[in-house]
């Protein structure tokens, strides 16, 4: 046991640099994460921009009454949870499994070209991607004519009329353009596993797989559960551009999601304060699932956040 | 030490990009060259033009001021404007289209009736009847609708509304028939696209195409109100008779409407990538001339898809667009053209509280309104885009007029600020139009090869007259001034709103069904639940009011 020490200058003198910059970004979080949750009140009034949040009318827990009795409101939570769903099950697996794949590339040019070309599409902007997808799912599109080639289909499919085709659309467009990106944290995390244990298994004689199964995998399962735990958190941060951008209104019930039905009624129909409702609503659904997950994680003995 | 001062300076372009925001001033702020620049956003999707637009500069120099416009960009408007308020932080013009209502009750707006007055432009602009129905609750006028104000004697020579188009070489091939009826349009696109699947260079016809784009989808759901003969309304069908007010989405003949466009697009001849489109990509299939027909908006394709169909050629190939005469039974009397102008009291340019210079901005309004500004909007340089003839008359040469569509020209050379206010109609010498588009001589020199004979063969001399002319219906008119407005705080703005979910998602639902009847029968049940009764009784509430207040000036 170390005895707790007291502050004393000279510490703070070595370490004024680390200092200073602890004030500048807890300033920093304070000013953009804390203080814009003043607005929060705005859910509680009837809140009209010309009285502002001093002088709007306070009507309780009114707005939030509004929205679960709204049936649209409850479409976009299962809307959001399904698509986070998905996306999260999705990605994370086919990063990791992608990580691993190029991690077993002899080739060491090979595995930097295809890393390089694999974590490109994180770059494009959802406007591009969605409008690649557009062209490329059309009528005219290279998905028809592939499939009319090898006559899969007589037709072609209208792809973007049909409900059952959205979410899969959505995956799908997740992966093409996460999973190159989210491998490099997979990557660097197997990097540092020690090589010695590749070696004991290869006497042990463990083959490719084994070695996955036994080294690689349990290397990067501290990785995997800090990330899950990050990711469960987003689960309704299931997407606005993307949805958005590719929606149309055949296939609005499955399409729209929390943070469009924000949009549309909070700013496009000027009522904030359901709009705020709503946001607040998505915000603590989000912390009791990261708390809930944490404690999980924290039961089974594995990493974790907090 | 190299490394700090790298990193200093840094450091400091770094914090000036954050306060670059800050540092924003409003209002008639003075340039080098002593000009005062706003700035303006206008709600709807447009065009910039070039910071060093010549016009714009020739604007500027009789005036003293000059605008920086900026549109609407990947978002709709009220998303636009909602942020906007949110922000508090305004333009100094604005248009806020249908979210108006909200920048007045977000007191974002100035009051502007103190001012007219002094403003002998503006005060001519509009009668003493047509500035009081701008009145909002609070007595006030917020803003000055923009459009179709007509000087003097009507020019009207293209349609600028609603009408099932068709392309001239479909009339042309068929030997300029009569087509009246919804039926005998479709029967002729099918006729001409079985015997011309392709075009000229052999690629496929879209034979029907339908928008439907967010607010764009009235090309789908309004035609039942003229297939029945009544006038744009736009939301709803009033019967001139009884002053009752009708609901088109319910009538037999939506329902023979949509049943068409259902056997239609069974038979393969509704584009089906029409319900799933964008507006790009609408336009895109119309400027490369596949598509034989549509329902839409004159100005909606015109600006772009069908000067672009100019430019590749194709206007000789027929391949522009003529207007029909379409109702759902023969002989019957059609509206898809009124004459006289329509005060659309629902939105138009307003000054914001963010604006520092009120009376400057005023000022401007009423300098473009003069003649030779408006000249200069409307018709160019003279000399340069247009020719005076010995009587007086302005005329351009097919250059000019080639000049005056190509994009490149309209950005560096032609400003025509085109959302501020304007006038149709003859100009103050009594002789020329407004604009070139409306001079008679020249719109008909202007007219490509097809769209002459076509006109020769139905025996007319403008679009107008290929559907025929009738005046406004009453004083009510139009309609859809009011349920643009309409907010989701009144229990009919609430049932508006779901009315336009329902229908963006069940009516290609219906056209697109197997079953015809099954598919109707289940929008028509969902449709009732969104209350269309609470909408209908609002709107019958604001006609009898409008029909009061005309009364009153009588």
């Amino acid at each position: 046991m170390t005895k707790k020490k007291s502050f004393n200058m000279v510490d703070f003198k070595h370490q004024k640099v680390l200092i200073f910059w602890a004030a500048v970004i807890t300033a920093y979080g304070f000013i953009f994460y804390y203080l814009p949750l003043v607005g929060w009140v705005m859910a509680f009034q009837n809140y009209k921009p010309v009285t502002g949040l001093l002088h709007s009318q306070f009507v309780g827990l009114e707005k939030f009454k509004l929205l679960f009795s709204d049936v649209a409101f409850l479409r976009v939570i299962r809307n959001t949870l399904a698509m986070g769903i998905i996306n999260l099950v999705v990605t994370f697996v086919m990063a990791i499994v992608f990580a691993i794949l190029l991690n077993e590339m002899a080739s060491k040019g090979g595995k930097k070209v295809v890393q390089t070309i694999s974590y490109l599409p994180h770059f494009l902007s959802w406007i591009i991607v969605t409008g690649i997808l557009h062209d490329a799912l059309s009528g005219t599109g290279i998905i028809n004519t592939l499939l009319l080639h090898f006559g899969c289909i007589s037709q072609p499919i209208n792809f973007f009329a049909h409900e059952r085709y959205f979410w899969p659309i959505v995956a799908f467009a997740n992966v093409w353009k996460e999973t190159g990106w989210n491998a490099i944290i997979y990557l660097a995390a197997i990097t540092s596993i020690d090589p010695s244990l590749y070696e004991a298994a290869a006497i042990d004689g463990a083959g490719r797989w084994e070695k996955i199964k036994n080294v690689t995998l349990p290397g990067i399962k501290p990785t995997i559960m800090i990330l899950l735990l990050m990711n469960v958190g987003n689960v309704l941060n299931a997407g606005f551009e993307i949805q958005y951008l590719l929606g149309n209104g055949l296939v609005q019930n499955v399409s729209q999601t929390i943070d469009i039905y924000v949009l549309k009624w909070g700013i496009s129909q000027g009522d904030y304060s359901i709009g705020t409702a709503a946001g607040i609503f998505k915000s603590v659904v989000s912390i009791v699932l990261i708390v809930v997950f944490n404690n999980i994680a924290k039961r089974h003995g594995e990493e974790r956040l907090f | 030490m190299k490394k700090k001062i790298v990193s200093a300076v840094l450091c400091v372009a770094m914090l000036s990009t954050m306060f670059a925001g800050c540092g924003k001033q409003n209002g008639g702020v003075v340039n080098k060259d002593g000009i005062k620049e706003f700035t303006a956003f206008f709600a709807v999707p447009g065009s910039e033009i070039n910071d060093d637009n010549e016009i714009q500069q020739l604007i500027a120099e009789k005036t003293g001021c000059k605008v920086k416009e900026s549109w609407l960009t990947g978002q709709t408007a009220e998303e636009a404007i909602g942020t906007l308020i949110a922000g508090g932080e305004y333009p100094d013009f604005v248009d806020a289209g249908n979210s108006s209502v909200q920048m007045y009750e977000a007191g974002a707006l100035v009051p502007l009736d103190d001012y007219i007055d002094n403003y002998p432009n503006i005060k001519e602009f509009f009668t003493e009847q047509e500035w009081d129905a701008l009145r909002q609750s609070d007595g006030h006028i917020y803003w000055i609708p923009q459009f179709s104000n007509i000087y003097g004697e009507e020019r009207a020579c293209v349609h600028n509304d609603e009408a099932f188009w068709i392309q001239a070489r479909v009339l042309e091939w068929a030997g300029y028939p009569k087509v009246e009826t919804l039926d005998e349009y479709f029967d002729l696109i099918e006729s001409y696209n079985e015997a011309n699947p392709t075009m000229e260079d052999g690629t496929e016809n879209i034979p029907y195409t339908i928008l439907c784009d967010d607010w764009r989808y009235f090309c789908l759901e309004n035609a039942p109100q003229f297939l029945d003969g009544y006038p744009n309304d736009g939301s709803v069908i009033v019967d001139p008779d009884k002053l009752e007010i009708i609901d088109y989405n319910t009538t037999p003949t939506a329902k023979r409407y949509f049943q068409k466009l259902n056997e239609e697009y069974k038979k393969g001849i509704v584009d089906p990538e029409s319900f799933t489109q964008t507006y790009d990509e609408y336009i895109a299939k119309i400027s490369s001339g596949r598509v034989l027909g549509m329902v839409d908006q004159w100005w909606d394709f015109a600006y772009n898809g069908e000067d672009a169909i100019k430019a590749a050629g194709l206007d000789e190939q027929g391949c522009q667009y003529v207007p029909l005469p379409i109702t759902i039974d023969k002989g019957m009397k059609n509206q898809w053209h009124n004459s006289g102008g329509v005060q659309n009291v629902s939105a138009g340019l307003a000054i914001t509280t963010s604006c520092q210079d009120v009376e400057g901005a005023l000022q401007f309004i009423d300098d473009l309104l003069g003649q030779d500004i408006h000249d200069l909007r409307f018709w160019g340089v003279e000399g340069e885009d247009y020719l005076v003839d010995d009587n007086g008359l302005y005329y351009r040469t097919p250059e000019m007029r080639k000049q005056a569509s190509d994009t490149a020209y309209k950005a560096s050379h032609l400003c025509t600020y085109s959302y501020f206010p304007q006038y149709i109609g003859t100009s103050r010498d009594g002789k020329n139009a407004m604009r070139a588009e409306e001079q008679e001589g020249e719109f008909f020199d202007g007219l490509s090869e097809p769209i002459k004979k076509c006109f020769e063969a139905y025996g007319v001399k403008t679009y107008v007259e290929m559907l025929g002319t009738t005046p406004a219906p009453g004083s009510w008119y139009p309609m859809y001034t009011y349920s643009s407005t309409l907010t989701t705080s009144t229990p009919g703005g609430v049932a508006w709103a779901k009315m336009g979910e329902i229908k963006h998602q069940y009516l290609p639902k219906v056209v697109m069904s197997e079953d015809f009847e099954q598919g109707w029968k289940e929008y028509m049940k969902v449709y009732k639940e969104c209350k269309p009764e609470d909408f209908i009784s609002e709107m019958q509430t604001e006609l009898d009011r409008r029909m009061e207040e005309a009364a009153k000036y009588e």
